[in-house]
């Protein structure tokens, strides 16, 4: 065991895998796993089994291959971002889109002290702890013994829990029993409003505080508005905040023309698939050069299905093309065909060469939303709590100052 | 025990939010007074020494303050009034615009208070009474703004200064909106004790976002261009000096000492000096050693995280820079346009040393909460900029070792290998019949094949290991 306790709050001074530590197994970004290392034992996975005495002494950020050589998988650092992508979920979890912004909003940075109501999982609990340490203190509620028990055993387990006051407790009918303590306070329950007036005595009476509810339904807001407005919270606001995950994609871009040169080539493939006698003779002659020059290209007669030939994507055959039609242009002299199919082929731009089959479009890269995302979590309302107007002791402080 | 940083001290910046609304960035000289345009002005010393938090109204003939508190919330109490007989003419207005001056005027005077002046509006207004209960609200509301001598002092923090440099002039912290912020500190897992590199252009929005979050403890380099870093957000932070002398600096062309460059004592012999060029000496010394110790800093390297807002091309800035960052720490890249960071995310996918790549942007939507009058507000904020996120992992693949059954089927192989050749070595050392000798040989040529194919095979597993760059 390491001598200093592993913690979610900040990074170890080594950075190195040892005995007893904590590691954030990645496999995929969808495929994520938390396990202690232990001499001795082995992870296992679709991709192969890994003894955790190869991972003792390894970096953090280490790629490990597998025994067998078929997969791999990396160690990170757990960092409560990780964690929120881990835990087990004992209840609906607050992710990375609300946590960030009600922080920010909150204010918080390290020394402050909070109320966190209910604990639920632990999710935002493990952001709040790493934002607040190592001077802050968390204080956070929750009414359901079996998630205390857990959470208690994470927070111990994580490096957390000198800076966490765990409680069980149903704070919207026992209240928060705390006064002059917090500033800044986080109500995630089913009815934020029955916990206001205690949260009020909870916030240090003398400095500004800010209070953030979450609450899934419009009606759930309404009555803590009204609530926070009557208990004199004042700057009272409501945000939604969502994340887009956007994936990045190559297309192929086509013009028209080339499409029509594309259309073009197939058609002149067609026509030479027709017996010899049916052709202009010119024409004929013409094309047994034209066959030899292209022989190479050709490959089969099953290649003209249009759509097929549009959705090939470019390849390097595409550069081989340019070269055969360059030798084309060089043994043979442009003939003036007389068919009428032909000579609408000659007003066309390439007259010189014979049109592309299999053309490079441009690419282009573009991004794209998931067909279905998150469109709601929860309203975050905020709401400030003024400080009683003129503490004692700041007037002493003023007056001293001037004097 | 009051902590200085919960009331409002003399000389530091304050944003002032004004009735309208609307805020402004003022420096709070003791003794000044502060001029907040058609709402009034009112004296520094009023309100330094108070906690942060409360409002303050500006009464009486003296630039008076005292403080505000505003009514509670109420739901309204619907009317039968509806919007049937009202007909916009603009004459239901019975008080001429000069008249409504003369009661500006006044209310500057502070002969008037502005819920009188409102009142007075309110009184001389022909529909006033034939409007909705809802309408009769948002009237006053709207004239309470532009009536009003209610200010309330804002603590410049992330957050506020944020807001307020969003919505002022977006351009200058290159579009970076509150919830991004918020999402490019949490990405890099920014706390108290954490050392950063960071490249930023956002007018030091970013560095001083991360400052904040660690309360002094750690260290930032940020690297930059030009004669000198532009960190003007900083300034309005009020932070403390610990937190200042938490933020390092270091020119891009100063990473590397520039051929030829002499140190101060290489320069001048500081026992030869005296008076003015005593202190250009010192001066020098002091910039050299600054300069020292950031470049010191950076060649340390085991950076936690790598945090980029700029202007330039992110991959140029990545290969200089990734080297210095540890396994398993966040690099953040934020971008006013998603678009420019396709390419250096495709560039991330392609590096060995980059984890999961992510672009995200962020949705950010603000309601009017009223009782009875909730819904999303009419205007909301286009753009906030988007974020790149990856991992740093270390690109050095650790092949494991071998599981008990393979290890203990590899010792069998090998035991019965031994077996064989010493049962070799006894025929021919007895020399027996020619029939038995081939067989032996057979024998020994099968496992010689085998071991060949095994050799193979693992040759193999090694070509695959080290072509395993990148399963994604």
């Amino acid at each position: 065991m390491s001598v200093v306790q592993q913690s979610f709050a900040t990074y170890k001074e080594n950075n190195t895998i040892e005995d007893g530590d904590l590691v954030v197994v990645y496999l995929a970004r969808e495929n994520m796993s938390i396990i202690r290392i232990k001499d001795g034992e082995y992870f296992n996975c679709k991709f192969g089994s890994y003894k955790h005495s190869d991972m003792i002494g390894l970096e953090y950020g280490t790629k490990l291959g597998s025994n067998t050589g078929r997969g791999f998988l990396y160690l990170l650092y757990p960092t409560p971002e990780l964690w929120t992508q881990v835990l087990p979920h004992r209840t609906q979890i607050l992710y990375i889109a609300d946590i960030s912004f009600v922080m920010n909003f909150l204010n918080l940075k390290p020394g402050m002290s909070m109320i966190e109501s209910g604990t639920g999982s632990g999710s935002f609990s493990h952001s709040i702890a790493r934002t607040i340490a190592p001077t802050g203190h968390l204080y956070t509620f929750e009414y359901h013994q079996e998630r205390v028990n857990a959470a208690k055993k994470e927070f111990e387990e994580h490096g957390l829990s000198h800076m966490v006051t765990l409680q069980c407790r149903d704070v919207c009918k026992d209240g928060f029993n705390m006064e002059n303590k917090v500033d800044a306070v986080f109500l995630d329950l089913p009815a934020p409003w029955e916990a206001v007036a205690s949260a009020k005595k909870a916030f240090k009476q003398d400095k500004i505080g800010k209070i953030c509810t979450f609450s899934p339904c419009i009606e759930q807001i309404s009555r803590t508005v009204t609530a926070l407005s009557d208990n004199g919270f004042v700057d009272i606001q409501m945000y939604e905040c969502l994340i887009r995950f956007n994936e990045i994609r190559v297309i192929p871009m086509w013009t028209i023309e080339e499409a029509m040169e594309k259309q073009r080539a197939i058609e002149k493939k067609r026509k030479r698939a027709l017996p010899r006698v049916l052709r202009e003779p010119a024409a004929a002659a013409d094309e047994q050069e034209e066959e030899e020059a292209k022989k190479i290209k050709i490959e089969s007669a099953d290649d003209s299905n249009v759509s097929s030939a549009i959705g090939t994507p470019s390849s390097t055959t595409g550069s081989e093309m340019d070269e055969g039609v360059q030798v084309k242009s060089e043994t043979a002299t442009p003939s003036v065909p007389s068919t009428p199919i032909l000579s609408s082929e000659t007003a066309s731009p390439s007259t010189s060469s014979d049109p592309r089959e299999r053309i490079d479009p441009k690419n282009v890269m573009v991004t794209r939303l998931p067909v279905e995302q998150r469109g709601h979590t929860s309203y975050l309302l905020f709401a400030t709590f003024t400080p009683a107007t003129q503490p004692p002791n700041l007037t002493q402080q003023n007056a001293a100052k001037k004097a | 025990m009051v902590n200085p940083s919960d009331i409002i001290q003399a000389g530091e910046h304050v944003l002032i939010k004004m009735p309208s609304d609307n805020v402004k960035c003022v420096v709070l000289n003791a003794g000044s007074t502060i001029s907040l345009g058609k709402f009034g002005s009112f004296k520094a010393n009023d309100i330094i020494g108070h906690a942060w938090g409360n409002s303050y109204e500006i009464y009486d003939r003296d630039n008076k303050t005292r403080v505000y508190h505003p009514d509670d919330m109420n739901e309204i109490d619907e009317t039968a009034n509806n919007n049937r007989e009202i007909v916009d003419d603009g004459a239901s207005q019975k008080l001429t615009s000069e008249q409504i001056k003369a009661l500006k005027n006044e209310g500057l005077k502070g002969e008037l208070t502005g819920e009188e002046i409102v009142n007075k509006l309110k009184e001389s207004h022909a529909t006033f009474d034939k409007k909705t209960a809802y309408s009769q609200a948002k009237y006053l509301q709207k004239k309470g703004k532009k009536f009003h001598k209610v200010f309330t002092p804002i603590k410049p923090t992330t957050y506020s200064l944020n807001e307020y440099f969003y919505i002022k002039n977006p351009a200058k912290i290159r579009d970076i909106r509150m919830d991004t912020l918020s999402q490019l500190l949490s990405y890099s897992n920014v706390h108290a004790g954490a050392k950063l590199l960071v490249v930023d252009d956002t007018q030091g929005m970013v560095v001083s976002a991360l400052a904040e979050r660690m309360g002094g403890k750690g260290t930032i380099l940020g690297l930059y261009d030009g004669d000198s870093p532009h960190y003007d957000i900083v300034k309005y932070m009020n932070f403390d000096q610990e937190t200042l002398n938490s933020i390092k600096t270091l020119a891009w062309g100063r990473i590397h000492r520039p051929v030829g460059e002499k140190t101060p004592d290489e320069l001048q012999d500081v026992t030869q000096l005296t008076g003015k060029d005593l202190e250009g000496y010192h001066r020098r010394l002091k910039a050299y050693n600054i300069v020292e110790e950031s470049r010191k800093i950076l060649f340390e390297g085991d950076f936690d995280g790598l945090i980029i807002a700029s202007q330039y091309q992110p991959e140029s800035i990545l290969e200089k820079l990734l080297q210095y960052v540890r396994g398993s720490r966040p690099v953040v890249v934020y971008h006013t346009y998603k678009e420019a960071l396709l390419e250096t995310s495709t560039w991330m996918r392609k590096s060995p040393d980059l984890l999961a790549p992510q672009i995200t942007e962020s949705w950010l939507r603000k309601s009017q909460v009223l009782p009875g009058r909730t819904h999303p507000e009419m205007s909301t904020w286009g753009t906030g900029g988007s974020l790149l996120t990856a991992t740093k992992v270390i690109d050095f693949p650790v092949q494991a070792a071998l599981t008990k059954r393979e290890r203990l089927a590899i010792e069998k192989k090998n035991a019965e290998a031994k077996k064989l050749k010493r049962a070799r070595e006894e025929s021919e050392a007895s020399g027996s019949e020619a029939v038995e000798a081939t067989t032996t040989t057979a024998d020994t040529t099968t496992s010689t094949t085998t071991t060949t194919s095994t050799e193979e095979e693992s040759k193999e597993d090694d070509e695959r290991s080290s072509k395993r760059v990148k399963q994604e």
